[in-house]
C-alpha cells in the first residue's frame, strides 16, 4: 500500500463508553485508508458509525489507535451534520460565516467566502433569511454550504440525506457529487456515514462495511463504476446486492 | 422561563429611608413654593441623572449576568460553588446590613465619584440576580447538537460566548428585564440617599428630588416629581422593555411602541456589532503570540492578593456557644415569619392567577392590567408612605402585609401574566373550544394546569421576595413609636440596632438555611415533577 497517496489513514481505532456503570464497546480495531476519493461508511444503526466520524473530526478521542492526515498544513475539516444544526438567531449568511470567523478571519473576508459557498449550493438569494424561514432541504443545503465554506481538505458527512424527503434527498445527492467532481473546491476526500446501501453504491468510490456493535471492518468494497451511475444499471444492482450480503 | 426575586432593597429602604422620613416628617403643603421654571429645570436634570444611573446599572447587570450565568451553565465547578451562594444572596437581605461595602467605594474614589458608584452598585444588586438565573437556565437548556457544532468547528470560548451563549440568552434577558427594571426604580430612592453611619450622601436625582419635596412639604414639587417618575417608568416600558419582550419572549399581554423600539434596537445592535468586532480583533492578536500575558497577569495578581488572604476565619468555643443561643432565639421567631411569608405567597399567586384569567379572556384588559402592574411595582416604596404612615398607629397589620405584598406579589404577577400566559398552547385552547369546555371546568382542568410551571416559578421567586421583605415589614421604628410585629425580620432588626454583628450573621445564616431547605424540598421538587408531567403529551 502506498501510504503517500492516502489523504486520511484510520489506524486501529478502538473506543468504548461507560454507560449506566457498564462498559460498552463501540469500535474495535477499525482501520482503513482514504485516498483522493469518496468513501462511504456503512453499517447497522447504532453500530458506532457516527462515533467513528467524530473521532476522525477530532471531536472525540479514541481509546486506542490514531487518525493520520496527509495534508499540507493543519487539516481543515468540513462537517455536514445529520440535522442542519443552524443557530436560529443568525441569518443564513452569518451561520455559514461563523466557523470562518472562529478560525480568525476578518468579518468581511468570512462573509465573502460564506456568500460564495451559498451560491455553490444554490442559496445565493436566501442569505438574509433566518433558518426558521427555510424548508428542511434548504436548511440542509446551508449545513453543506457551511462545511464547504471553510475550504476543507476533507469533508465529513454524517447521514446527510437521511432526514429529507426522497425527492429532495436525490437532488441533493447529485448536487454534492457535482460539486465534488467539478473540483471547484480543495476537497480531496469525502467520508460519508450512511445506512442506505443504495446511496453508498451510487455515490462512493469505496464502501467500508462495519459489523454490529462493537463495530469492526467486515469488508471494503471498491466501486469501479463510471459516473454518472444509474440506479437501474445491472452493475449497480449487483454491487448493491453484494454489499447487502455483508451488511446483514 | 422564570423571573426571579431580587430584592435587598426593602432592608435598605427601612434602614435609610423610613427612619429618615419619619425624622423629617412634615405634613404636605407647608413649604415655600418654587417658581415653575426652577421646578422644571431641576426636574429635567434629576430625571436624566436618575435615568442615566438606571441604564448604567442595567448595562453592568447585563454584562455581569451574561458572564456569571454562562460560566455557571458551562462549568461544573463554578456552578457548584455559585448556585447556592446566589440562592442565598437573593433571598437574604445581607447586603442591607453591610453598607460597609459602600464605604470602600467612598474611601477609594472620594465622596463624589464614590457615592455615585455606590448608588449604581446598589441598583445593580436589585437588578442582577434574576438576570443571572435567566441567562444560566437558557444556556443550560441549549440543544446539545449546538455543543457538537461548536466543537467540530473549533469555536473558542470567546466565539462561543459572543455568537452562541449571548444570543441564546436573548429571550430570557428580555423577559427578566421587565422584572429587573421595576426592582431598580423601586430601589432608586434608597440608592440616591445613602447613609454610611453618620455621614449621608445625597445624589442629585429623581428619587432624592421627591424625598426632598416630601421633607420640605412642597406638595406641588412632590406631585410633579411623582408624576414625572411614573411617566419615565411608563415610557421606558412602552418604548423599550415591552417591545423587547414581545419580540424575543413571545409575550402577548404587553403594550408597546414597536416602531420606536426598532430604531433603538438598530442603534444598540450596531454598537454591539462594533464592540464584538473590536473584541475579536484584540482576541486574535492575543492568540497570535501574546497569549502568555494572561497566565502571567493572573500569577501576579494571586501573588499580590495572597498575603491578605489568611486568618480571616477563627471560631472558638465562646462564639460557638453564642451561636447556639442565637439558634434558640431563631427557633422561637421562625414560625411567625414562616406563616406570614407563605400566606403572602399563596395570596399573591391566587390574585395573579385570577388577573391572568381576566387578561386571558380579554386581551385588551390584560394589557391594561400588565401596564398598571409595571408602574405599581416600580414606584419607589417611599411614595406609599404618605398613605401608610397614618395607618401605622391604628392598624400596623395592614402596613406589614402591604410591605410583604409589595416585596413579593410582583414576582408571581410577572411570571404568571407574562411568561405563563405566553406559554399557553394554542392546541390546548383549541381543544377546549371544540369540546366547549368552559367556566370552572376550564379554569381547573385547562387554565391552571397549563400555567403551573409559571405558577411554581413565580411562587419560588415570590417567597424569596417575601423572606427578604420580612426585615422591613416586621419592625418599624420611630422616634417615639416602635411597631414590632415579632418574627425573624424583627429579630434581625433588634440585633442590628444593638450592633450585634454576630447575631445578625447567625440569624441571617439560619434564615438562609430555612429558605434553601424549603426551596429544595418544595419548589425545586415540584418544578421537576411538573416538567416531567408536562412533557407527556
Amino acid at each position: 500500500m502506498l501510504s503517500s497517496r492516502n489523504v486520511v489513514e484510520v489506524r486501529a481505532i478502538s473506543k468504548s463508553y461507560v454507560s449506566g456503570g457498564r462498559r460498552v464497546e463501540v469500535l474495535k480495531d477499525v482501520s482503513f485508508d482514504v485516498g483522493k476519493e469518496f468513501v462511504a461508511i456503512i453499517g447497522p444503526s447504532g453500530c458506532g458509525k457516527s462515533t467513528l466520524l467524530r473521532i476522525i473530526a477530532g471531536v472525540e478521542k479514541p481509546d486506542k489507535g490514531e487518525v493520520v492526515f496527509h495534508l499540507s498544513g493543519k487539516p481543515v475539516i468540513g462537517f455536514v451534520f445529520q440535522f442542519p444544526t443552524l443557530l436560529p438567531w443568525m441569518t443564513v449568511l452569518d451561520n455559514v460565516a461563523l466557523p470562518l470567523i472562529a478560525a480568525g478571519l476578518r468579518r468581511n473576508e468570512a462573509i465573502e467566502k460564506a456568500r460564495t459557498a451559498l451560491k455553490i449550493v444554490g442559496l445565493g438569494e436566501f442569505e438574509d433569511f433566518y433558518p426558521g424561514e427555510l424548508s428542511g432541504g434548504m436548511k440542509q443545503r446551508v449545513n453543506i454550504a457551511r462545511a464547504l465554506a471553510v475550504e476543507p481538505g476533507v469533508l465529513l458527512m454524517d447521514e446527510p440525506f437521511s432526514n429529507l424527503d426522497p425527492l429532495t434527498a436525490e437532488t441533493l445527492r447529485n448536487e454534492v457529487l457535482d460539486i465534488w467532481l467539478s473540483s471547484i473546491l480543495p476537497v480531496k476526500s469525502i467520508i460519508m456515514v450512511t445506512h442506505n446501501v443504495e446511496e453508498a453504491v451510487l455515490m462512493a468510490d469505496k464502501v467500508v462495511i462495519l459489523s454490529p456493535r462493537p463495530a469492526k471492518v467486515v469488508k471494503i468494497v471498491d466501486i469501479n463504476i463510471p459516473r454518472p451511475r444509474s440506479r437501474k444499471a445491472s452493475e449497480v444492482q449487483e454491487l448493491v446486492d453484494r454489499v447487502y450480503e455483508y451488511v446483514s | 422561563m422564570e423571573a426571579h426575586r431580587c430584592d435587598h432593597y426593602l432592608t435598605l429602604l427601612f434602614e435609610h429611608q423610613l427612619s429618615y422620613l419619619v425624622r423629617h416628617y412634615k405634613p404636605l403643603g407647608s413649604g415655600d413654593a418654587v417658581t415653575v421654571e426652577e421646578l422644571v429645570i431641576r426636574l429635567a436634570l434629576s430625571t436624566s441623572l436618575s435615568l442615566g444611573r438606571m441604564f448604567a446599572a442595567y448595562v453592568i447587570s447585563l454584562l455581569l449576568a451574561l458572564i456569571t450565568g454562562v460560566a455557571m451553565a458551562r462549568n461544573k465547578y463554578v456552578e457548584t460553588v455559585l448556585l447556592p451562594i446566589l440562592d442565598v444572596l437573593q433571598s437574604i437581605p445581607i447586603l442591607g446590613f453591610f453598607p460597609a461595602v459602600l464605604l470602600v467605594f467612598v474611601s477609594l474614589l472620594g465622596p463624589a465619584a464614590g457615592s455615585e458608584l455606590s448608588s449604581i452598585f446598589l441598583i445593580v444588586t436589585s437588578l442582577v440576580w434574576n438576570m443571572i438565573f435567566g441567562v444560566y437556565s437558557s444556556v443550560k437548556s441549549l440543544d446539545p447538537s449546538i455543543d457538537h457544532l461548536t466543537k467540530v468547528y473549533r469555536l473558542s470560548s470567546i466565539h462561543r460566548f459572543l455568537y452562541v451563549y449571548v444570543p441564546a440568552s436573548r429571550s430570557s434577558v428580555a423577559a427578566n428585564s421587565i422584572v429587573s427594571w421595576a426592582g431598580g426604580w423601586f430601589f432608586l430612592t434608597s440608592a440616591e440617599v445613602i447613609s454610611l453611619g453618620k455621614a449621608e450622601y445625597r445624589l442629585n436625582g429623581l428619587g432624592s428630588f421627591i424625598i426632598e419635596a416630601f421633607e420640605e412639604g412642597d406638595t406641588s414639587a412632590y406631585t410633579t416629581g411623582l408624576l414625572a417618575l411614573s411617566a419615565v417608568i411608563l415610557v421606558s416600558y412602552l418604548v423599550i422593555w415591552n417591545p423587547l419582550a414581545m419580540k424575543y419572549a413571545d409575550a402577548r399581554t404587553l403594550l408597546g411602541f414597536v416602531r420606536t423600539y426598532n430604531y433603538i434596537e438598530r442603534a444598540v445592535s450596531r454598537a454591539w456589532g462594533f464592540m464584538v468586532e473590536k473584541l475579536l480583533a484584540v482576541y486574535n492578536l492575543v492568540r497570535r503570540g501574546m497569549g502568555f500575558l494572561v497566565p502571567l497577569s493572573i500569577t501576579f495578581l494571586w501573588g499580590f492578593l495572597r498575603p491578605h488572604y489568611t486568618g480571616l476565619f477563627w471560631v472558638d468555643s465562646v462564639v460557638l456557644g453564642k451561636v447556639m443561643e442565637y439558634g434558640f432565639k431563631f427557633l422561637l421567631e421562625v414560625p411567625n415569619t414562616f406563616v406570614r411569608v407563605y400566606s403572602v405567597v399563596v395570596a399573591g399567586l391566587a390574585v395573579s392567577v385570577l388577573l391572568a384569567y381576566a387578561s386571558h379572556t380579554r386581551l385588551k384588559l390584560g394589557k391594561l392590567i400588565v401596564v398598571s402592574g409595571e408602574i405599581l411595582s416600580s414606584i419607589p416604596a417611599m411614595m406609599w408612605w404618605p398613605i401608610l404612615l397614618p395607618l401605622l398607629r391604628g392598624s400596623p397589620w395592614v402596613v406589614m402585609m402591604f410591605i410583604y405584598l409589595q416585596g413579593s406579589l410582583w414576582y408571581a404577577f410577572f411570571n404568571i401574566l407574562i411568561f405563563g400566559l405566553s406559554s399557553l398552547k394554542e392546541s390546548v385552547l383549541e381543544l377546549s373550544r371544540v369540546y366547549n369546555i368552559r367556566g370552572r371546568l376550564y379554569m381547573l382542568r385547562i387554565f391552571v394546569p397549563s400555567l403551573l410551571p409559571s405558577i411554581l416559578a413565580g411562587g419560588l421567586s415570590a417567597s424569596g421576595g417575601a423572606w427578604n421583605s420580612s426585615v422591613a415589614a416586621e419592625y418599624m421604628a420611630f422616634e417615639n413609636l416602635v411597631v414590632d410585629m415579632g418574627g425573624l425580620g424583627s429579630l434581625l432588626n433588634r440585633q442590628a440596632q444593638a450592633g450585634d454583628v454576630l447575631g445578625v450573621l447567625s440569624t441571617s445564616i439560619f434564615m438562609s438555611l430555612v429558605v434553601v431547605a424549603v426551596n429544595k424540598l418544595v419548589w425545586a421538587r415540584a418544578l421537576r415533577r411538573i416538567g416531567g408531567y408536562l412533557a407527556v403529551e
